[in-house]
């Protein structure tokens, strides 16, 4: 068995446009970047409009490698931000990495004396990105 | 007399460096002496790189025993506003079989790219295969006959 590191790949599965938020949340739990790839899912076999075209849902896969030691701490952000409750309807898992390469070493910026000059906002449901993009027009 | 101390630290960890890298060689070879019939595990590896790099360690990848990698267009996530292109989070994400004793060297190999190549900095990680299912798949898979 090859060695197994110190880090896991986080994996979440969210409707077209979610991608953003899925980053946002990742963030906020220190993870440092990620990568979206798209996809469609298969799970609703009656997806047909009247028309008869077949509408098949878009979605986004984001792959996050984070450190073990805030892996659940991602984890949660995620369920919370764009959990099956929310309108990205995401799902989350992790899976355990062996030999990874390439990552640079993060220093997290402190943002404590931001926060606490400026107060967070109310915590708004997650938009997708051509919709937030649209209300900036 | 601190340069010398700094050079004798030095060599120690060169040293070091070497011997580890051979204790894993003999560690593998006689894990492979022991068991010669025992099925090689695979690894799944996945590799993220600039869209324009991705031929270049498709390549790179098929030379340690790769037969099926599959290559799916992404992004990156990095915030715009860095003096960052559009063209600069268009990535490509590989998805190659891998066996994994040849998972080391392939590792290896790509952080030398990643370091050395203009432009080509990416991350790669590998995740076990737990189970599979077919003689042909997994001879076809691990290139062995």
């Amino acid at each position: 068995m090859a060695k197994t590191t110190q880090h896991e790949a986080v994996f979440c599965i969210v409707n077209e446009g979610f991608a953003e938020a899925v980053m946002d949340a990742a963030r906020e739990a220190g993870a440092t970047g990620g990568t979206i790839l798209h996809a469609t899912g298969t799970a609703r076999p009656d997806s047909e409009l009247t028309f008869g075209v077949v509408v098949q849902p878009q979605k986004e896969i984001v792959m996050i490698l984070v450190d073990v030691s805030i892996k659940d701490a991602v984890l949660k952000s995620l369920y919370d931000a764009v959990g099956l409750q929310t309108a990205g309807q995401g799902i989350a898992f992790t899976l355990p990495v062996a030999e990874v390469v390439g990552l640079t070493p993060h220093v997290k910026l402190k943002e404590d004396s931001d926060s606490s000059e400026n107060p967070k906002e109310e915590v708004k449901e997650p938009q997708p990105a051509h919709e937030q993009d649209n209300k900036a027009e | 007399m601190e340069t010398n101390k700094e050079k004798a630290k030095a060599i120690v960890d060169k040293a070091k460096t070497k011997i580890e890298k051979a204790k894993k060689t003999v560690r593998s070879k006689v894990a492979a002496a022991k068991s010669p019939l025992a099925p090689h595990k695979l690894m799944l590896l996945i590799t993220v790189v600039p869209r324009s790099k991705a031929e270049f360690y498709l390549d790179l990848l098929q030379a340690f025993e790769v037969n099926m990698q599959l290559e799916v267009s992404a992004f990156g996530t990095a915030r715009k506003g860095f003096g960052l292109l559009e063209s600069d989070l268009e990535k490509q994400a590989l998805f190659s079989v891998i066996r994994e004793d040849n998972l080391p060297q392939a590792v290896a190999a790509l952080e030398d790219k990643f370091a050395t190549i203009r432009g080509g900095k990416g991350i790669a990680c590998a995740i076990p295969f737990t189970s599979m299912i077919g003689v042909v798949a997994y001879q076809f898979l691990s290139n062995k006959q």
